[in-house]
């Protein structure tokens, strides 16, 4: 199945199946997932690009393991965030599954998903484990960079969405993924 | 007193006209991109701060934050720059909005609070050095650990609805 048509189906089936319209679009559903999506925004960044700065080398004198005990928290706003984004996503499917803004976040969510992965995959246990040094090693310290970057991206993608609504295609769109309403 | 003449001229300068004109990516939206980040790094680093002082990584020594407050300053200052930018291009929107003042009691009241926080832990942190060291923090200072966090959490909640509550977008346009 190509892209364009499953995006297609995707905003059609929403459309006609969601289960959250109704109350995204009373008068404060909107809103107070807005707020709440900024606030998961906050304890994401805090918590993670923490522990990122720490792998970096900021606060050496503070246990790499100490500073691991903030990570609930910064997935505790990453759940608040996939479940307001989700609604947002359920609710104008077409605003979100058209627009090159949301494909740019989408990437960079990947990635820094990945990218946290790959680090519990590979640097884990030489962090954690019984001859952790206070210096991480260098492939943790490119994960945190990674981790810092894609996050920041993710905020951009989401700051732009406003800028890139998607509207109503004119001729065929060549792109791999649909970038208007077709 | 009437701030209208004012408003109107901040509105007429070149710096708003562009800002709120310019088809640029580099105009508008990036202000609004490096608000956001600058919100993430300073609310969210005083999170990260008032949930070691509640308890949480309590094998943190405070002393150990003291380049970290750093980057929750940076953040601020940025968010400082970016939200007068974002106030110059629509003065009227913002100041005749309560909610918008709210915003600002609540960030006055978080930064002041970090200030004080931050330099009550790094004083005791430096006289009593050792392993031991300023792990635990007093009653006191878990209380204004609490009222940061729901400063922070209206401050965001504030700034969102923003969007939604203003009854004047410029001079010209009234509701």
């Amino acid at each position: 199945m190509d892209l364009h048509a499953l995006q297609v189906s995707l905003v059609k089936g929403i459309y006609a199946h969601s289960p959250v319209a109704d109350l995204m679009h009373t008068r404060w559903g909107w809103p107070i997932a807005e707020s709440l999506h900024f606030i998961g925004l906050c304890l994401l960044v805090g918590c993670v690009g923490t522990f990122d700065l720490r792998l970096l080398g900021l606060g050496r004198t503070a246990p790499i393991a100490a500073v691991h005990r903030l990570i609930p928290f910064g997935i505790l706003g990453f759940v608040i965030n996939a479940t307001s984004g989700l609604m947002f996503l359920l609710t104008e499917p077409d605003q979100y599954i058209y627009n090159p803004s949301f494909h740019f976040k989408l990437l960079f969510l990947m990635i820094g998903g990945l990218n946290a992965g790959t680090f519990y995959l590979t640097s884990y246990r030489q962090i954690f484990g019984p001859d952790a040094s206070s210096d991480a090693p260098l492939h943790a310290k490119v994960i945190a960079a990674i981790s810092l970057c894609s996050w920041i991206c993710v905020i951009v993608g989401g700051r732009l969405l406003t800028f890139f609504r998607p509207g109503v295609c004119d001729g065929v769109q060549r792109a791999l993924l649909l970038t208007c309403a077709p | 007193m009437n701030l209208d003449p004012f408003l109107l001229w901040i509105e007429n300068t070149a710096l708003s006209r562009w800002l709120v004109e310019s088809p640029s990516l580099l105009a508008f939206p990036t202000v609004l991109i490096l608000h956001a980040i600058g919100m993430g790094f300073a609310a969210g680093i005083a999170v990260a701060f008032d949930l070691r002082v509640l308890g949480v990584a309590p094998n943190v020594p405070f002393a150990a934050m003291r380049r970290l407050f750093t980057v929750l300053w940076a953040g601020f200052w940025l968010n400082a720059a970016s939200g007068l930018l974002l106030l110059w291009a629509y003065p009227t929107k913002a100041l005749t909005n309560p909610v918008f003042h709210l915003k600002l009691v609540l960030i006055a009241v978080g930064m002041v609070l970090v200030a004080r926080m931050s330099r009550d832990v790094l004083r005791s942190a430096d006289r009593e050095v050792g392993p031991t060291a300023a792990q635990t923090a007093s009653a006191r200072l878990r209380r204004l650990a609490i009222l940061s966090l729901v400063c922070w959490a209206g401050a965001v909640t504030a700034g969102r609805l923003l969007a939604y509550t203003y009854h004047r977008l410029t001079q010209g346009e009234i509701f």
